[in-house]
């Protein structure tokens, strides 16, 4: 039974990083119907810049959180202007997005090898060493933080969209990009305004992640998971990305915990495809067609 | 045929046999030598040869060796494989086929030693590789021994009895959980042999838990692990995957000794770990800090001022199997050197080297090092069981 709470625990902390990571997929899908796949190398900047704030600079734990959203937010835009208005403009097909996105990824990757190297680093310790204990279950002061400060980003988020100006126009634009243009909601600045947003959530996530693992240049290969979160729950929506995402967590914590590590992937991909097939919009999505 | 023709032809093969028979005259044992003097690994295969060098000046100075009773110089014949296997074979079939050499040294890494074992065995010239640790330098695929294939060094799975060994006996643990990589032969051989040699001595392994290469949350299975309650935990992995499987361990609340191999020692060990793996310790193939090897570390400093790598001491010890195999062979014929080399007990300066049937040193000893704040400090020497 403790081994059980424990699996939850691990799974629950598992998740919420999926979750910050699978939003970012979730808010660009929702608005440009098109997977960044350059987000995974966002979020892997995201952790170099929070790793550099805190040792180069020395700033403390928060601004390096502060650098590193704007960093990342900043690296997003710059991706959507340079590489992807032009691909609007010409009314490119979706797969030339996708393309283009896995090209980003791949050179902001191999950029990173070259420049700064493949070894892993280490953000300097920001908590107390040791867990908290409630009962026999250990609590990582890391994950706590992790789980809060996730939790606290996603609250903002969520607010932001439903109850701000620009959030419904987000949320308009998503809905019928030309019949909101008529309105008079410019959606170049949609646009930006999103990348903006999931930018920085992507730093957030890479600092988290950074913080609870390793800061390295292919941290993008495991946000691939958040995106299978984001799909699992449905693409475009806010909340199934948070649902998909802790229970993609939780499955694969407790596929490894009482099967084999083995079977993780295989299970949670099974688990998935199934998912799709019967319910080809993941949990909480609503559009069926295109899921590119 | 002109006669003109014939005439130079012979003359040709007289001249040609005449060196033969010139070289043959002269008391000289020549022993070859193949390992990387440039690319990634050229720091150590440099070593390597240097260390040759030094011995080979050493031993001619005091006239050679003693081959039945008559003193042969030594000739080195060393050449630059690049830690490349193509080139390590195009080597291999120079230096028994051009340059006859009686026994070679090295080469270094399992990767071009895996490859020249079967040019080894067709000259019947045996090779005594340095620090090259697979099973299968020594050992085909299918199980067959490669007759003129010796190592210096133990093998990757030796590591594992040496870390049950000492866990057993001088830690005094009972129950191990072993935390293993899955597919990763390194793993599994340390795994297998850990395994079987904790409990033969009258341990218990009571979980046996598995991630997979590239992993970076390994709290599923850690999980498994602490709900299995083990005295020690065996941690066959590479140091990147144990410094974040450590960290990750305490804070689950395992604060049980972690144990492992030569996949361990690394400049980046203790930083990405921090203090996660305070008085944890780790099997490696000698320590630079043991008495034993200070007399070779401190000549090998004298002549080339600059510090003896562990190569420098594998290559010692390699070259010593060869020596002392060639002595006791009354021999320079390949086959007969193999024939003694199957038979050597010598003491080295990395431990005491006795060739088991599969070509390898048996029982040989480890140092085992301990983690101690920022230093990695060794603490003794013991053989695997």
């Amino acid at each position: 039974m403790i081994q059980f709470l424990q699996q939850l625990v691990n799974g629950i902390s598992i998740g919420s990083i999926y979750a910050l990571m699978a939003v970012g997929y979730s808010l660009v899908y929702s608005i440009m119907n098109f997977s960044n796949f350059a987000h995974g190398s966002v979020i892997m900047l995201g952790s170099y810049f929070g790793f550099f704030a805190m040792t180069l600079l020395g700033l403390p734990f928060g601004l390096a959180f502060v650098t590193a959203a704007l960093g990342s937010a900043f690296v997003a835009v710059s991706l959507e202007r340079l590489a992807y208005k032009p691909l609007r403009e010409r009314k490119a097909p979706f797969l030339y997005f996708i393309i283009t996105a896995m090209g980003a990824s791949i050179f902001i990757d191999n950029f990173v090898i070259a420049t700064i190297g493949p070894t892993p680093k280490m953000f300097p310790p920001i908590f107390a060493e040791g867990p908290i204990r409630l009962g026999q279950v250990a609590l990582g002061r890391i994950d706590l933080a992790m789980f809060a400060i996730s939790a606290v980003c996603l609250l903002i988020l969520i607010l932001f969209i439903d109850y701000t100006k620009m959030g419904k126009a987000i949320q308009a634009t998503a809905y019928n990009m030309k019949a909101s243009a008529l309105m008079g909601i410019n959606p170049n600045m949609i646009i930006i305004v999103v990348f903006g947003i999931g930018g920085a959530l992507a730093g957030v996530a890479g600092v988290l992640y950074g913080m609870k693992y390793q800061v390295f240049p292919t941290i993008g290969n495991i946000t691939l998971k958040s995106f299978i979160a984001a799909v699992f729950g449905g693409l475009g929506s806010l909340p199934g990305a948070l649902l998909g995402a802790l229970l993609l967590g939780l499955i694969e914590t407790l596929v490894s915990g009482y099967l084999s590590t083995q079977y993780r992937d295989l299970i949670a991909f099974i688990i998935l495809i199934a998912m799709l097939v019967i319910r080809p919009s993941g949990i909480m999505g609503k559009n069926v067609e295109d899921k590119a | 045929m002109s006669i003109r023709k014939v005439l130079w032809l012979g003359l040709a093969l007289v001249l040609v046999l005449a060196g033969c028979g010139g070289a043959q005259k002269a008391d000289i044992v020549k022993i070859g030598w193949l390992g990387p003097k440039t690319g990634d690994t050229a720091l150590w295969g440099q070593a390597e040869y240097d260390t040759l060098v030094m011995l080979v000046e050493q031993y001619n100075a005091k006239g050679g060796i003693d081959v039945g009773g008559k003193m042969h110089k030594i000739e080195l014949i060393g050449y630059d494989d690049k830690g490349d296997s193509t080139e390590a074979v195009n080597i291999a079939k120079r230096l028994t086929s051009q340059d006859k050499v009686s026994a070679v040294v090295g080469p270094q890494g399992s990767g071009e030693a895996i490859p020249i074992a079967p040019v080894m065995n067709e000259a019947k010239v045996p090779a005594v590789a340095t620090t090259a640790t697979n099973p299968k330098v020594t050992v085909t695929e299918s199980g067959a021994v490669n007759p003129f294939m010796f190592r210096a060094c133990f093998t990757d799975p030796y590591q594992g009895a040496v870390a049950a060994t000492f866990a057993y006996q001088k830690l005094g643990k009972r129950k191990a959980a072993i935390f293993m990589t899955v597919d990763d032969a390194y793993s599994a051989g340390l795994t297998q042999f850990f395994r079987e040699s904790f409990t033969k001595q009258g341990g218990q392994v009571v979980a046996e838990v598995s991630f997979t290469a590239g992993e970076k949350d390994f709290r599923a299975p850690l999980t498994k692990i602490k709900a299995s309650n083990p005295d020690v935990i065996f941690c066959p992995n590479y140091y990147t995957d144990v410094a974040l499987s450590a960290k990750q361990a305490r804070e689950l609340g395992i604060d049980q000794v972690m144990l492992g191999g030569d996949g361990w020692p690394s400049e980046n060990l203790i930083s990405l770990a921090g203090t996660a793996l305070e008085g944890c310790f780790f099997v490696n193939h000698l320590d630079f800090n043991d008495p034993a090897v200070a007399d070779f570390k401190n000549a090998y400093k004298a002549k080339y001022n600059k510090n003896a790598e562990l190569n420098s001491y594998m290559a010692h010890d390699a070259f010593l199997m060869v020596v002392d195999a060639i002595t006791r062979a009354k021999s320079i014929k390949g086959e007969d050197i193999q024939k003694a080399l199957k038979t050597t007990d010598v003491q080295g300066v990395t431990g005491h080297i006795k060739i088991g049937p599969t070509n390898d040193p048996v029982a040989k000893d480890a140092a085992i090092i301990k983690i101690v704040g920022k230093e990695m400090l060794f603490q003794e020497k013991i053989q695997g069981q």
